[in-house]
């Protein structure tokens, strides 16, 4: 989550992305299922998302290459349909760093980054950043041979 | 293969992208009475407030057409259809035909059938034309009468307040959103109106509108008379049915169709607000004229009229606001308590404008408003989608901590729920 927040930054460094206004939004979360099941919480990039039907601003489209779905923050006008349609619960309300006003902000997957910040920064390798099938076969295997399947640290 | 679309807004698009993602190369026409490229309806809210230029409320890209090899008819309306010909007919008369088509014609502002309506100064708030005869006389006076305490009008005295006029709300019901929400929420959101310098009078309905020409004066229906040149009538929508009147294509609410988003004749479809689909809280018929329905319904149409194998879920009553900083959601049935159903509320603040109310119907969730508190709203939107049996979470539900991963094994699998991993891999969990 802090390695997001800082992700999402203008500066970013932690310590200078704490002082920064509007605080930068995580748009991922580490929440709990039920007791002692934590379970890492973020944007699913959809197939056929929800939230983009929802968008009165056009401003969420599913890149047609990589098929993720992303958010023009310029276009978006605060309306929270998005947030009132995502399955998952996972679009952030984040202050304008004017102040005025509110956009709803989502996942991204890092595009400008070889590897998103969160799964970097996951020592456990909960999160794992790759194909699907690669994904797939990556399950149960140990944690050398998941780094060398997915080439990912 | 002729794809006719008649109708360029959510749904008119959206079957466009529908049909392009199954056949890339067949002739696609869509024809609107309106003369703009497709723009967000629901923006001209923010168009009048002043908040969104009217180049910036385009709703795709210019070269959309171009990119989609679309030919683009506009300013023409298409007066009827002949489904044995398989042809729309214009206006002018000429006819155009058709292989497979859909029908996106929309809905228009209901009027409110009073002597002097037509004057010029009284309009609805629905078209990109509405809101620009809207700001022009904006500029002329400082006052505006709004009526209508739905959702339209709300978003229309937001707009002119924004703009800096003087507004007044007049509702004909004893309380705002009387068809929404339940009287505490709407006690809230009116609450909030005032503070933010908007009047509200309940109780009362408009008489007659006179003035030469142009309105200068609203007779209300306890005899006071209001001096006004800008009237916004926020009565809600009536779907445009009429070009199928003398068609065989069967009407209720507005066109009725089946699971496929298909009308009773074959190959002829409808989507957006023109269509009657099924509710999915109330499992009757009903035309839930809103944009996002309309553009999930235009998708699946569009996709249907290539080939007809993807089923609609059904659509959902569903509306989410921001009026100055203030988020505002109603979904499903969100109305006062009726037998048989029952509410939850969590830690509201009615005077810190802080509230969530869901509302339960045996073991489904059937409604929810929530006033400030929006996060996670979605995971409430799917569980009424997948009408999924809550008991077991049921205590936690209105909690400020409930979320996703919570109800996790209620929504998973269900038919319906769109959960699925991008082609270019994503970030999952191992268990």
């Amino acid at each position: 989550m802090i390695a997001c927040a800082v992700e999402q930054s203008s500066t970013g460094e932690l310590f200078k992305a704490i002082s920064e206004t509007p605080l930068p939004v995580s748009l991922i979360e580490v929440t709990t299922a039920k007791e002692g099941e934590s379970f890492p919480l973020q944007c699913r990039h959809c197939e056929e998302p929800y939230c983009i039907d929802a968008c009165i601003a056009g401003a969420i489209r599913k890149d047609p290459e990589t098929g993720l779905v992303l958010s023009d923050e310029e276009k978006c006008v605060g309306c929270w349909m998005c947030v009132m349609t995502c399955p998952f619960g996972v679009i952030r309300v984040s202050l304008l760093p004017d102040k005025k006003g509110k956009i709803a902000v989502k996942c991204d997957l890092c595009q400008d980054r070889k590897i998103p910040a969160c799964v970097e920064a996951c020592y456990t390798g909960a999160l794992l950043f790759g194909e699907v099938e690669d994904l797939i076969r990556a399950v149960n295997k140990s944690k050398e041979d998941r780094d060398v399947l997915l080439n990912s640290r | 293969m002729c794809y006719l679309i008649v109708g360029n807004c959510a749904a008119g698009i959206n079957a466009v992208e529908g049909i392009r993602k199954l056949d890339t190369n067949s002739k696609i026409t869509v024809i609107s009475d309106e003369n703009s490229p497709v723009y967000c309806r629901s923006l001209i809210t923010d168009y009048v407030a002043g908040t969104r230029k009217k180049e910036d409320i385009l709703y795709r890209e210019k070269d959309f057409y171009e990119k989609n090899k679309v030919d683009l008819i506009l300013g023409e309306t298409v007066k009827g259809i002949d489904v044995s010909k398989k042809e729309v007919i214009l206006q002018k008369g000429n006819s155009l035909s058709y292989n497979k088509l859909l029908i996106a014609s929309g809905a228009s502002s209901k009027p409110l059938r009073i002597k002097g309506e037509e004057k010029y100064g009284v309009f609805g708030f629905r078209t990109l034309h509405d809101a620009e005869e809207i700001i022009k006389t904006g500029e002329k006076t400082g006052k505006a009468v709004v009526f209508g305490g739905g959702l339209i009008g709300l978003k229309a005295a937001y707009a002119l307040k924004k703009r800096g006029l003087d507004v007044l709300v007049i509702v004909k019901s004893s309380r705002l959103l009387s068809r929404t929400v339940n009287a505490e929420a709407a006690g809230i959101l009116g609450n909030w109106f005032k503070e933010n310098g908007i009047s509200i009078r309940t109780g009362i309905g408009p008489q007659e509108f006179s003035g030469n020409g142009e309105i200068e004066e609203v007779l209300l229906d306890n005899g006071e008379k209001i001096s006004v040149k800008l009237v916004i009538v926020g009565k809600g929508v009536m779907p445009n049915i009429s070009l199928v009147k003398d068609s065989p294509v069967k009407t209720h609410w507005g066109i009725i169709t089946d699971e496929f988003l298909q009308t009773n004749v074959e190959g002829v479809f409808a989507a957006g607000d023109v269509a009657e689909t099924t509710d999915m809280v109330t499992g009757t018929g009903a035309v839930n004229a809103l944009w996002t329905a309309a553009c999930e319904q235009g998708r699946i149409a569009g996709m249907n009229m290539v080939r007809k194998d993807k089923k609609y879920p059904g659509s959902i009553g569903a509306n989410s606001a921001d009026f100055f900083g203030l988020p505002f959601m109603s979904v499903g049935y969100a109305g006062e308590i009726k037998e048989g159903y029952e509410e939850l509320t969590g830690s509201n603040n009615p005077k810190e404008y802080s509230y969530k109310r869901i509302v339960l119907k045996g073991n489904r969730l059937v409604g929810f408003t929530t006033i400030n508190k929006i996060e996670n709203a979605g995971v409430y939107t799917a569980l009424i989608r997948n009408k999924a049996d809550i008991s077991s979470i049921r205590d936690i539900l209105p909690e400020d901590y409930f979320d996703y991963p919570k109800v996790k094994d209620l929504l998973k699998g269900k038919e319906g729920f769109r959960e699925s991993i991008s082609p270019q891999g994503e970030i999952i969990r191992i268990a």
